[in-house]
């Protein structure tokens, strides 16, 4: 919401020795926040008012002409300049050097500076209207630039342009979402009384506002029916004649434009210049149009309205309406009927202000996706007192432009709103606790009178009254009372002060704690590098990974096809991570840590934290599987996971090489697998390089604890290795081979067995493989003896023969 | 034998004092020390001799053996220096060539900024919990005092899920900020209580540099006997300037939050100009942080706690706004882009 100083200032004596940005900053600290400040000053910096003196031609041009201009204090100054329409002791606004003007009313500001045009010296420039943001002079036919003629403001050369113009103002920009609970503030008025409390200033008189000179009939023609009365708590409402449509006074439509309201004509500015002043929003229809009876009510089961953005909207049966016998005028408190609409031609106008239901209003505007000025207060719950002011404070206005103004009826006011007054129960040494902050009792008392509340001092429980522009659900509860009294003595004069610490300490979140656990192990000891992906994906991603058989839990109001669906699996997520960097990353190791979401049934969907890793290498003939393996057990190794094994897997995820997948399993629950890439669901995905990854549901892996190292004595004596290589058919498992190995031992002194080398191809059978291992032997009481090494030798090698192999000797 | 030896000794030590390498002092020791050499050949004709004989020559050839191993280890280690000197003196490596590569990975920014606040906060008291993402419009809005047709539903466009509605918790939706947990974590603990849940919130809202409809928040909760404003201000002012590494102020302004009464923004010391006024603190010396305020009675009831008796803060803070602070990071798009030239960096 945009706020006029100069408007604020009719309600306040602001001292001014308070600068905008004073200003500015005190609101931001006690009231809402400020987003911006405008100085209207600021764009006419450097510029002045200038008179011209001579026109000479330029003797290097044939359009342009040099003028010697006054430019004040004694000053004058040689300029180069286009316009046609300059004569001798024309006022004119000129920008000196450092000035900011838009050539031409076209592109960006330009700073100006001293230049020669053709030769010639020009000391700034004489401006036209669209150079520094004024209307243009020149008629709509003409495409050529016409100088600003400002001789009718008789001001003396050299006055700055912007006090010649009267551009003084300043414009507060307060961030709405600030006021979203202070409906009082919607308004210069409101603002002001604001103000009066944070400068300690009073508000001035403003009963003149009120007083109109037009008179009251004896009796009225108006008649209002309010047929829901929960649409409507009050209604006011005057018609009047001798309306002549014409424009604004200039004084308010500049008001207005100041603010970012567009004058229209002299009745519709004058509800705009209401609902900006004092905050109550106001209609005005043409009274031949509507007639003299007005009803509120809900619309009709297949009515419609034409609003007056001229669209027609099919009206819902809970859409509030002010409406005659034919039919709606109007969606109330949200936006009028094109039907009823003030026309040239108007003569008799109802003016209309009323205090709508907010959620009402606030359900049905968002039902036809209709925000406006209106309705954005009405929503807030507004004051129901001041719908009366508002019809008088319009009167008084509209008779500045139509000096015959009539009242055709009273000033009638309807609904079944009752003044009451809230009373809250304030405890002023709760109250000082919760701020944290020895304020006397006398300030606190302070601070509520002058923000309008009554306050009974008496006791340990005061008996607080909430004026009634606070009373529509801003101020409910002492809570709220603490509030007002914080925010003006001012939440910087509160001292900072830490807790005492609890006794009994936090609880651990382990969970957390393994988190992070994890990803170090993961980035900084296994090389994985972390992603994060969104927690939503496409239909296209999961088909692509061949997931569309699991139930996926959609988003209604996705922000686009590519996030219409919650994932089940991260693994989609790091495919596309490793298909965009592919093309610049030869070998790529990424992690993901985060969460799936499942539906199970229950009302709350699963959510499981899972670990996706995927290593991916440029095509080659090893097998991409044993690096994910590797990872995998490095992993456990580092995490110390107790229980956990590798089993083959029956049914490998759809995006699994199904013959390249274990699965991982934990007190024989299944936990997650290990894999190389489908090959399909690779080139789904358009990767080109070999994948291998692994995945673990993270939240059962870690409810499986965590190990502690355990220390075991260090050998006293040596290891003897020795290493097999051997001969063997190509389905003959490693494991196998390495438990005939080890069953080969007469004196029980293998310690290890472990694989060096497989290898197929040249040299080697079709049909067979390779397999070389390092043996290592070991006793614990003893040097092991040629013969005790010899026999075990031996012994391993027959037992390879047995089952098919062939040892390699020598 | 005599003249042999003393031959032996002259020839030995000669030779020795011309080697210049260290395969010659190799072939010199072959030749005259080692079992072939010519002082072992020269002993095994011991046995020919005399005893006395025996005596005296095995006498002398041991410490001929003696003197020329002395010999030999001193030119040994002379060789060794030389070599030594040799290559310090002539040796030259390019030492501007890249060292060996050991490759590591890397831990995402918002992770580890999320550790650092988990870190700071839990030496502080506050223990870390964890809630759903995909919440009931109950928890996310009503038990929050935001009724269903509140205006401050506006200022958090929500994502809803496809699911029929529960009777008493409303539709499913992702959650919009971190606060549903303040009820939750009330309910399990009970208090006294002091929380954070650090965690990922969703709005429904589109993309730009600074906008993303995924971020993730830090919640805070302290709920006691006689907390004030002065507590939260203590205790916010302690965590920055740990996660600052500096001194760091703080100052509030009024705000509004319907969980919280009253409610307030909370704004921090500029840290790249420290109060004196930039571009990115829009010259006031401030940077908006978080918002806050006291615990509002209607949360407090529906955590099952008496406001009468307890009553207390919360607040709630942008950790992926933090992290960008933090790095300097100038698109919020980055963070779930994917792309490892940015994730390398950190």
């Amino acid at each position: 919401m945009k706020l006029s100083l100069n408007w604020l200032r009719e309600f306040i004596d602001i001292p001014s020795k308070h600068t905008g940005a004073d200003i500015g900053k005190l609101l931001t600290l006690h009231t809402a926040e400020v987003e911006s400040i405008e100085d209207e000053a600021q764009a006419y910096e450097k510029m002045r008012v200038g008179k011209v003196l001579k026109i000479r031609p330029h003797p290097n041009a044939d359009k342009l002409r040099l003028v010697d201009v006054d430019i004040g204090k004694e000053q004058t100054v040689q300029m180069v300049c286009g316009g046609k329409n300059l004569y001798m002791n024309m006022l004119v606004a000129i920008a000196l050097p450092g000035a900011k003007v838009r050539w031409h009313g076209e592109g960006d500001l330009a700073e100006l500076t001293e230049a020669k045009i053709r030769g010639e010296n020009s000391h700034g420039m004489i401006c036209a209207g669209e150079e520094i943001g004024l209307d243009p002079d020149n008629t709509p036919t003409s495409t050529e630039i016409h100088i600003k003629n400002l001789s009718s403001l008789k001001a003396k050369p050299g006055t700055p342009l912007s006090e010649a113009l009267k551009k003084n103002d300043v414009v507060f920009d307060i961030d709405n979402k600030s006021l979203t609970h202070r409906p009082d503030l919607w308004s210069h008025h409101g603002m002001a009384r604001e103000l009066s409390v944070i400068f300690k200033k009073p508000l001035k008189k403003s009963k003149a506002l009120f007083n109109f000179k037009a008179k009251t009939p004896a009796k009225g023609a108006l008649k209002i029916n309010i047929k829901d009365q929960e649409i409507c708590p009050r209604f006011s409402a005057c018609t009047v004649s001798g309306v002549k449509i014409t424009e604004s006074p200039q004084w308010i439509k500049s008001l207005l434009q100041t603010v970012d309201i567009r004058p229209i004509n002299n009745v519709v500015d004058v509800t705009n210049y209401v609902m900006l002043e004092l905050g109550q929003p106001m209609h005005a229809y043409d009274c031949e149009l509507v007639g003299n009876t007005l009803e509120v009510r809900y619309a009709k089961k297949g009515e419609s309205l034409e609003t007056i953005d001229h669209k027609k909207r099919p009206l819902h049966e809970q859409d509030p309406m002010v409406a005659n016998a034919k039919g709606p005028l109007g969606v109330a408190g949200i936006m009028g009927g094109a039907n009823s609409e003030i026309r040239e031609a108007t003569t008799e106008v109802i003016l209309e202000a009323a205090n709508w239901n907010p959620q009402i209003i606030r359900k049905c505007s968002m039902r036809h996706g209709l925000r406006s000025e209106a309705s954005q207060r009405f929503e807030k719950g507004l004051d129901p007192h001041l719908t009366e002011r508002a019809v008088h404070r319009a009167i008084v206005l509209l008779e500045e432009t139509c000096p015959n103004l009539q009242l055709m009826s009273p000033i009638t006011t309807v609904g079944d709103w009752q003044p009451s007054s809230l009373k809250i129960k304030f405890r002023p040494e709760t109250t000082r606790s919760k701020i944290g902050l020895n304020l006397s009792n006398t300030e606190m008392i302070r601070i509520l009178k002058t923000l309008d509340f009554k306050v009974t001092p008496k006791g340990k429980i005061w008996e607080v009254t909430v004026p009634s522009h606070r009373a529509t659900g801003d101020v409910k509860i002492e809570d709220d009372l603490v509030e007002e009294i914080a925010r003006i003595y001012g939440y910087n004069e509160i001292p900072d002060q830490l807790p005492a610490l609890p006794i009994c300490l936090p609880l651990e979140n382990e969970e957390r704690i393994h988190k992070h656990d994890a990803r170090r192990i993961l980035a900084y000891q296994l090389g994985f590098t972390e992603a994060l992906n969104y927690s939503f994906y496409s239909e296209e991603d999961f088909h692509r990974a061949g997931l569309q058989s699991l139930r996926h839990i959609r988003v209604k109001n996705a922000l686009s096809n590519e996030q219409t669906h919650m994932r089940v699996s991260l693994v989609p997520g790091v495919l596309k991570n490793i298909a965009k960097n592919g093309r610049e990353h030869a070998q790529m190791k990424l992690f993901e840590i985060g969460r799936t979401y499942k539906e199970t049934g229950e009302f709350m969907p699963l959510e499981e934290k899972w670990i996706v890793t995927a290593i991916a290498y440029p095509p080659s003939k090893n097998e991409i599987f044993y690096d994910a393996k590797g990872a995998l057990e490095s992993f456990l190794k580092k995490f110390r996971t107790p229980n956990v094994f590798l089993k083959e897997c029956t049914t490998p995820p759809a995006y699994a090489h199904p013959k390249k997948t274990v699965e991982i399993v934990a007190c024989g629950e299944p936990i997650g697998y290990v894999f190389t890439l489908h090959p399909s669901v690779a080139r789904a995905f358009d990767i080109e390089h070999d994948v291998g990854c692994f995945e673990l549901n993270f939240t059962k892996l870690v409810s499986q604890g965590r190990k502690t190292a355990q220390f075991k004595e260090l050998p006293k004596f040596p290891n003897m290795p020795f290493d097999v290589s051997l001969i063997i058919e190509r389905k003959k498992s490693v494991a196998e081979v390495e438990r005939t190995i080890r069953s080969g031992d007469p004196h029980s002194l293998i310690h290890s067995v472990k694989l060096f080398d497989t290898y197929e191809g040249p040299n080697i059978p079709q049909g067979k493989k390779s397999l070389a291992f390092t043996i290592e032997l070991r006793h614990n009481d003893h040097t092991l003896s040629d013969k005790e090494f010899q026999e075990t030798q031996r012994a391993v090698f027959e037992a390879i023969e047995k089952i098919g192999g062939q040892v390699r000797k020598g | 034998m005599h003249k042999k030896l003393a031959e032996l000794e002259a020839t030995g030590t000669k030779m020795l004092m011309e080697i210049n390498t260290e395969e010659a002092l190799k072939f010199w020791y072959q030749k005259f020390l080692s079992r072939q050499g010519e002082l072992t050949q020269l002993l095994k004709q011991l046995g020919s001799l005399s005893v006395e004989e025996k005596r005296t020559f095995g006498k002398a050839c041991n410490e001929l053996k003696v003197e020329l191993e002395g010999q030999f280890k001193m030119r040994q280690n002379e060789l060794a220096q030389k070599t030594i000197e040799h290559s310090l003196k002539e040796e030259w490596i390019d030492l501007t060539a890249p060292g060996k590569e050991y490759p590591t990975g890397h831990i995402h920014p918002i992770a580890q900024t999320q550790e650092e606040v988990e870190r700071i906060f839990q030496q502080m008291g506050f223990t870390v919990v964890d809630g759903p993402e995909i919440e009931s419009e109950y928890y996310n809005f009503e038990g929050l005092n935001v009724p269903a047709h509140h205006p401050a539903r506006d200022m958090q466009d929500t994502f809803f899920i496809e699911k029929e509605p529960h009777n008493d918790e409303g539709y499913l939706v992702l959650r919009t900020h971190t606060s549903p947990n303040q009820i939750r974590a009330m309910r399990q603990y009970g208090v006294p209580i002091r929380i954070i849940v650090p965690g990922r919130c969703f709005r429904n809202e589109a993309t730009d540099t600074s906008h993303e409809h995924t971020f993730d928040q830090v919640e805070g909760l302290l709920i006691d006997k006689d907390i004030s404003i002065a507590h939260l201000k203590g205790v916010m002012i302690e965590f920055l300037s740990r996660l600052f590494k500096k001194k760091m102020r703080v100052r509030f302004r009024p705000g509004y939050f319907p969980f919280v009464e009253p409610g307030m923004e909370l704004d921090m010391s500029c840290i790249f100009c420290n109060e004196n006024g930039c571009r990115v603190c829009k010259h006031t010396g401030w940077m908006e942080f978080m918002g806050c305020g006291m615990t509002h009675p209607h949360v407090l009831r529906t955590g099952g706690i008496d406001p009468d008796e307890y009553g207390g803060w919360a607040f709630g803070f942008g950790l992926t706004r933090l992290t960008m602070m933090r790095y300097g990071i100038n698109d919020i798009r980055h963070f779930n882009g994917g792309d490892l030239r940015f994730l390398e960096q950190f």
